[in-house]
């Protein structure tokens, strides 16, 4: 086993450890620092695959955007209301089923695919390679999504806005 | 060296990290005096003759001997491993920075990108500590925290990626050598205006005066750190002035040009330690000059200049590069 295999399954494990916590701990708080472990360890796993920029992407993006934004939901909530919020998952049945169900089909496709890729694959730094798929094939795509977190924000501040 | 490489980059990793701990310490020094000097004072003294050079060395033995204090009510797991979650990353962030060229722990071709993304994961182990404290000034300061990580981030990444524009290269040392002819900073109109920019943006990112509402000691104390006390208080301590050393750093190869200068190659590393240094001590008079602002006052500035300025500079850059050219002038 190389050195890589066995930081893959380190991480494995905790990826999958933390992710059962988020869902599986009764404090609020403490499945947001799960969430927070296991996006970062999502991260590593990018690391290993050679992709660093998508490891960078996702901390920056999710391990601390999402988790701020999170965070401030509950600090505003929570606490200064002066409740405790407990989360208690009361569809755990349901929800295992849901999960079994995705976790087969992904199993399913990954076995169904051909053991010999399709293309080589990329060789060297893939991040320029990266941005020019972005600003090239896939600029119409970037540009919508753009539109689209614009017209979020917009939709943001009509519900924020004083009433008059 | 016959080392195999795995260990040959944590040796490298070893020294990096222990020199970086020890700069961090005297670096606490430098404020003092530098601080005590503005004010005609004469700042630490009789703790090692001359000039009290022994001081950090003292504060730090009296840090790890005091008493471990855990409050009763404290949420124990994340109070416990706060300190632990804020350094790490702070320390992280000096593995992508090159000393010199080929004097560093991993030159990665994403560096800016990574350094910007670990450095921000600090904000981790602060609300952890604010709330596991469970003191509501530690409380209304983690808030306060994330309020302005949420501001500043975004003002910050921009300030940062001009120079990247300007290199057209993420990695570190390509942005040095693009530097050779003109150091970023010396760059017509955008140079001045983004590395004021990121001086700013520094200053909010590091929570220090005049944007430093989230310790406030008039009103909330000491801020999330109220209830930590000995070691790992230090270690927080520590994690604050490595983030803070490590952004000088970043500051200093973006703008300054890094380790180049007039000189033999071997001063490299100094001129870049004398740049980081530079930028540290223009955060510390900045720092010791200041007053406080009102927390509206820094939303305002931040998403209402910062955000918008950086914003047009970064788009006024990708123009100037898409007509001039990527590299230096």
């Amino acid at each position: 086993m190389t050195l890589e295999t066995a930081g893959f399954w380190v991480v494995a494990v905790v990826l999958l450890a933390s992710s059962l916590a988020v869902v599986l701990t009764p404090n609020l708080f403490h499945a947001v620092l799960y969430l927070a472990a296991a996006l970062v360890a999502t991260g590593v796993v990018f690391l290993l695959l050679d992709s660093p920029f998508l490891f960078a992407v996702q901390l920056l993006l999710y391990a601390v955007g999402v988790m701020a934004i999170v965070v401030f939901a509950i600090m505003l909530t929570e606490r200064l209301v002066g409740e405790r919020i407990t989360q208690t998952s009361r569809h755990l049945v349901n929800g295992g089923v849901v999960a079994a169900g995705v976790f087969i089909g992904i199993a399913g496709f990954l076995i169904r695919v051909p053991r010999s890729l399709p293309r080589a694959p990329l060789v060297g730094d893939a991040t320029p390679a990266l941005g020019r798929a972005l600003v090239g094939p896939f600029a119409l795509t970037l540009e919508l999504l753009g539109v689209l977190l614009v017209v979020a924000l917009l939709g943001a501040l009509y519900f924020a806005r004083a009433d008059e | 060296m016959a080392l195999p490489p795995v260990a040959w980059h944590a040796l490298v990793a070893f020294v990096v990290l222990n020199a970086v701990v020890l700069l961090v310490t005297y670096v606490t020094l430098l404020e003092r005096k530098f601080a005590a000097r503005m004010q005609s004072r004469i700042g630490p003294y009789y703790v090692g003759r001359p000039h009290g050079w022994l001081q950090p060395i003292a504060d730090a033995l009296k840090l790890m001997i005091k008493e471990d204090i855990v409050p009763a009510a404290a949420d124990r797991g994340v109070y416990n491993l706060a300190p632990v979650v804020f350094l790490v990353p702070c320390m992280l962030i000096f593995a992508t920075i090159p000393f010199a060229p080929g004097l560093g722990v991993a030159d990665l071709n994403i560096g800016v990108l990574f350094f910007l993304a670990v450095s921000s994961l600090e904000i981790v182990g602060l609300f952890m500590g604010g709330w596991g404290s469970n003191n509501k000034y530690a409380l209304l300061s983690a808030m306060r925290a994330v309020n302005q990580i949420i501001s500043y981030d975004l003002p910050f990444v921009f300030a940062a990626l001009v120079p990247v524009l300007l290199a057209g290269s993420l990695q570190m040392s390509a942005i040095v050598d693009a530097q050779q002819g003109l150091a970023f900073v010396f760059y017509p109109v955008l140079g001045q205006l983004a590395f004021v920019a990121y001086l700013v943006a520094t200053l909010a990112a590091e929570n220090r005066v005049p944007f430093d509402i989230l310790e406030a000691e008039s009103e909330l104390v000491a801020g999330f750190r109220v209830e930590y006390s000995g070691m790992k208080f230090a270690l927080i301590q520590l994690g604050e002035y490595a983030h803070m050393l490590g952004t000088s750093f970043l500051g200093a190869l973006l703008f300054l040009g890094g380790w180049l200068g007039p000189g033999p190659a071997w001063l490299g590393p100094f001129w870049f330690l004398g740049k980081a240094l530079l930028i540290f001590l223009i955060v510390t008079w900045v720092r010791w000059s200041f007053v406080r602002i009102r927390v509206d006052q820094i939303l305002a500035i931040s998403w209402k200049l910062l955000l918008p300025a950086t914003l047009v500079l970064l788009l006024a850059t990708g123009l100037v590069v898409a007509t001039r050219g990527a590299g230096g002038v």
